[in-house]
């Protein structure tokens, strides 16, 4: 079966995904450069997107795992107006060396670092098209910006040995005539 | 410039405040040009502007009269006339720094100054205990006072810096007029329970008081003096109309700012704070303020106006 453009590029609002986790990811890594995960063998900063990765069975601790859920356009504009559910699911069971003791505390480190990388000014940045890097080119900046509210936090979830949170922020862009 | 998001209504967040003095003899304001200094860093704005925090409710109306002059049977509208020109703005200062509430008071707020001990009570603050005179080499941020005196002060003391009162008439207070004296007064702290110049002892060493941020007046001159401050207040029914020069910024999402210019604000209303519910069943008090504003001319083309209002657009 043939696959449409935008399928290929991940859709219309691919851009605004892409742009939001590439500045989470590099915001948490300024952050809190020691918070970090090994994925196929690959240590990188602790911030993953859920669907880019492999099914999996297995929750990492530790890491921030971005989950797109709700979707909505805004077609009353002169530019359509897309807001983006995200979640943002994270866990701990603390340190060995603590016998997992300090898990509220790790816990609420990460709510911290979460806070700052979310809520600092600016909260915007300019979008990305990153479809590129596929076929071997580079990343285009588009015209218009990626914006986001702020970060709410859920109740803390006891799972087993681990303490769990997941927060929310909705991510806002204009579509561009190139991304329709 | 971008033709795209130029499209789009600007979607902001919230408002933010910067002060700049009024000088009240001269009747002078200070002016904010937005085509030269329009994308100004948010967090930094260059003297001699000063950072008022975010605010809300941010309402500005227009009271100007638009009148039709008309002729012939029936009447028929030819032109049109400006009768009145009245620009008025209202929000609620989202912090309690010494600045906004001197501003949100509307009239000369004053300085707690400490008092002696034993000093008889006064509804704006007792006889101060003696003021302490600056010594040579004091900045706008590090003040000499000597080993002796600085032992009196202590880190996260308020403090103020001004001159003695000696009989002035007309406005008195550094960097800003804090207050308008119609007749002499026998106070010699009564400029410093006035004055805007004010600041916290951010650490006391080698016989100088160091702030955590510089005077609002500069440099302190070397008939200036200090005296400790513990708190602020201001008086309903109080004469003086405090005036300021204000810039308000909204920043949208695509880079893009509306920035409003009022150059002379003066208060239109006396001192109240909005309620607002927070966490946990309590409420926070927000300063309510509400501005009249006073023409300036503007030197393009002579034109008088109240208010100016720019937008500049991201890179």
């Amino acid at each position: 079966m043939a696959v449409s453009r935008l399928e290929a590029s991940g859709g219309e609002v691919q851009n605004a995904k892409d742009t939001f986790y590439e500045l989470l990811r590099s915001r948490i890594a300024a952050g809190n450069p020691e918070r970090t995960i090994v994925v196929r063998g690959q240590t990188r900063p602790g911030v993953l997107v859920e669907e880019n990765e492999l099914v999996t069975t297995a929750t990492l601790p530790d890491c921030f795992r971005l989950r797109w859920t709700a979707a909505g356009v805004d077609t009353a504009n002169a530019l359509p107006l897309v807001a983006l559910g995200c979640e943002i699911l994270y866990e701990t069971a603390g340190s060995a060396g603590n016998g997992g003791m300090d898990r509220g505390r790790a816990l609420a480190a990460m709510d911290a670092e979460l806070t700052a990388a979310i809520n600092a000014s600016p909260q915007f940045a300019a979008k990305q098209n990153y479809a590129g890097l596929a076929s071997g080119g580079g990343v285009v900046a588009m015209n218009t910006n990626v914006w986001w509210g702020n970060v709410v936090f859920g109740a803390a979830v006891v799972k087993s040995d681990r303490v769990a949170r997941t927060a929310t922020v909705t991510v806002m862009s204009y579509e561009e005539a190139g991304e329709l | 410039m971008n033709v795209t998001t130029e499209t789009m209504p600007p979607a902001m967040r919230r408002v933010r405040a910067y002060f700049a003095p009024v000088n009240r003899s001269a009747q002078q304001a200070t002016i904010f040009d937005p085509a030269q200094q329009g994308m100004f860093d948010l967090d930094a704005a260059a003297a001699p502007w000063i950072d008022l925090g975010w605010i809300n409710g941010f309402i500005r109306k227009s009271g100007t009269k638009i009148d039709a002059v008309r002729s012939g049977a029936p009447a028929v509208t030819q032109m049109q006339s400006r009768s009145e020109v009245e620009a008025t703005v209202s929000f609620q200062f989202s912090s309690w720094g010494k600045l906004q509430m001197a501003l949100a008071s509307g009239t000369q707020q004053m300085n707690l100054l400490a008092t002696q001990q034993g000093a008889a009570a006064a509804g704006s603050g007792g006889v101060a205990i003696a003021a302490v005179a600056l010594q040579t080499g004091s900045t706008a941020s590090v003040l000499q006072v000597g080993a002796t005196a600085a032992v009196g002060f202590a880190v996260g003391e308020l403090i103020v810096v001004d001159v003695d009162y000696s009989g002035q008439i007309g406005f008195v207070g550094s960097g800003v007029s804090g207050a308008y004296v119609k007749t002499a007064l026998t106070d010699v702290d009564y400029v410093r329970r006035v004055s805007l110049n004010v600041g916290r002892v951010n650490a006391v060493q080698g016989g100088a008081l160091t702030l955590e941020s510089g005077l609002l007046g500069g440099v302190p001159s070397a008939a200036m003096k200090v005296n400790g401050v513990v708190g602020f207040c201001d008086r309903e029914g109080s004469s003086f109309f405090q005036e300021w020069s204000a810039l308000f910024v909204a920043e949208g999402q695509q880079g893009e700012r509306v920035l409003w210019h009022y150059p002379r604000l003066q208060a239109m209303a006396s001192v109240g704070e909005a309620a607002v519910a927070s966490g946990g069943g309590l409420e926070s008090l927000r300063q309510s303020s509400a501005f009249r504003a006073l023409p300036v001319k503007d030197a393009v083309d002579g034109e008088s106006v109240v208010c100016f209002r720019s937008f500049v657009a991201g890179s």
